[in-house]
């Protein structure tokens, strides 16, 4: 009678009851995982690839970081006499190739995820929020 | 001797020293009968509103057990520990679109819903809270309340005929199927325990469990009847359509059963009469095999109290060892089910009544 269990006894659910009760009493390092997202965030790792920012100063617009881009993200666009990348987050992956390819290290990624927004134009960062000096960071 | 809440009623208003007045403002009119009629009405609107709080309050439980058991918060914004999360449910709920297809039978679609509602909170009428706790000790209770249980699969049915979507109708003749499966061996093992008492009396099977034995072990039947205690968690776990046995509303094969066409308020009842009917069955199997309000009385608190929160105890504990259940087991096969509920539920549930017969027959307890 193939129908019947083997496991009659019902050994193996009750295995797993003993194992979700531990987890209910946190019994033997089960802790609460998750955290309350808006109020509390659980900690970056430092080389965590967030939203970019380019150093005013090291930056001299080469395009490499065009060119490399797989997304099509980055185009050079002139801002203040100079010329800067400007990226489209909407179509970025957070490669972060951008970042190796940059000759001069003037690229990098901060731990800004909340990047979320209501139209796609909006998504498009230019220098004018990516920019930042190194001096007046230090 | 206070019976049942119409008397508690009666007495706790003549300790307060108005019933007097109120019955002689009533008698002089000559309609005294309308006093006894407002009286049942007041019960009933306490029972049904006490049910609805607890159902609200169980299925935020359900979501907290959940989370537990997944090393997650649940909910926890609104109000303390998200106390408040079945409110919100609620009024959301309520402001939905109250959709009825195109093509559904709509008269009988509008019906479905109270039909699987109204049931679900019949069951509560002989079910006793306490000692006295109790609308009416019908001396038919345990057959009143399968006989209502009974009426579910027909609102199943009508429901997911009457949407007219074919999930809908599979997962109502799977709940038919499941339903009436289960309902037998349900009754078989409920009969085992009148056996005992003698009486269908919902109050009398609790008083049959007072006392103990070598003054340690308590007279509940889940010691007499192990078997039987089994065999009824399980047929009712089944009969309420829960995880290891929610083939109704498989999600990952019927999009969610026969409640799939059904949204705002409508589906707030089907949601609201399946944890009402959680509620009752764990009343149910307190009440049978638990002991329902037989405990320890305490001095100086009315005997009503204690025994309300020794029903509300046990019968917490059966609600969590459902949820603790479905949290840790996977859905069963359909064949699995039938097979467990027709091939060994039933024969166990007879050999399981063949036994207390001996028992009762040779006096042994």
């Amino acid at each position: 009678m193939p129908w019947i269990s083997k496991n009659w006894t019902m050994k193996g659910i009750i295995k797993g009851l003993i194992v979700t009760l531990k987890h209910v009493f946190h019994i033997g390092g089960r802790p609460t995982v998750t955290v309350q997202y808006p109020y509390e965030r659980m900690k970056l790792a430092p080389r965590f690839r967030g939203k970019h920012a380019i150093d005013e100063d090291a930056c001299i617009g080469c395009g490499i970081c065009e060119v490399n881009c797989p997304n099509s993200t980055i185009t050079i666009v002139k801002y203040n006499t100079r010329w800067f990348p400007q990226f489209n987050l909407g179509m970025c992956m957070f490669c972060g190739i951008c970042v190796d390819v940059c000759p001069m290290n003037a690229l990098k990624m901060t731990g800004n995820y909340e990047l979320a927004d209501y139209t796609r134009e909006s998504l498009v960062y230019g220098p004018e929020k990516l920019l930042f000096k190194k001096e007046a960071n230090q | 001797m206070i019976e049942n809440a119409y008397q508690l009623i009666v007495y706790v208003l003549t300790l307060l020293g108005v019933y007097e007045w109120i019955y002689g403002i009533f008698q002089s009119f000559g309609i005294d009968y309308v006093l006894q009629i407002i009286i049942v009405f007041v019960e009933i609107v306490i029972l049904f509103a006490f049910v609805l709080v607890t159902v609200m309050f169980l299925t935020w439980m359900e979501r907290k057990v959940v989370a537990m058991v997944q090393s997650r918060y649940g909910p926890m914004v609104t109000g303390p520990r998200g106390l408040l999360q079945p409110v919100m449910d609620g009024v959301k709920l309520i402001g939905k679109e109250d959709i009825i297809p195109a093509k559904a039978d709509r008269w009988i679609f509008t019906l479905a819903p109270f039909i699987v509602f109204i049931p679900a909170l019949l069951v509560f009428i002989p079910l006793p809270f306490g000692k006295s706790l109790i609308i009416s000790d019908l001396r038919v209770g345990l057959l009143y309340i399968i006989a209502i249980s009974a009426m579910s699969p027909v609102a199943l049915l009508l429901a997911g005929w009457a949407s007219n979507n074919k999930y809908s109708l599979m997962g109502a003749m799977r709940a038919v199927a499941q339903d009436i499966s289960y309902t037998i061996p349900l009754a078989l093992t409920a009969i085992a325990v009148v056996m005992f008492t003698g009486s269908l009396s919902t109050v009398d099977i609790v008083n049959a469990q007072g006392g103990t034995w070598f003054g340690i072990i308590p007279k509940w039947f889940i010691f007499i009847q192990p078997l039987g205690f089994i065999l009824f968690l399980i047929a009712s776990i089944a009969e309420m359509g829960r995880i290891p046995f929610d083939f109704q509303e498989s999600e990952s094969e019927l999009v969610a059963g026969f409640f799939t066409e059904y949204s705002g308020m409508k589906f707030a009842m089907f949601f609201l009469a399946e944890y009402a009917h959680l509620f009752a069955v764990s009343g149910i199997i307190v009440t049978l095999f638990l002991g329902g309000w037989e405990g320890p009385a305490l001095p100086f608190i009315p005997v009503q109290l204690t025994s309300l929160v020794i029903f509300l105890i046990k019968t917490y504990a059966v609600i969590f060892f459902a949820m603790w259940l479905r949290d840790t087991v996977p859905r069963v096969r359909i064949d699995q089910l039938l097979n467990l509920g027709w091939k060994i539920m039933v024969p166990l549930a007879v050999l399981n009544l063949l036994l207390t017969g001996f028992i009762v027959v040779a006096g042994v307890i």
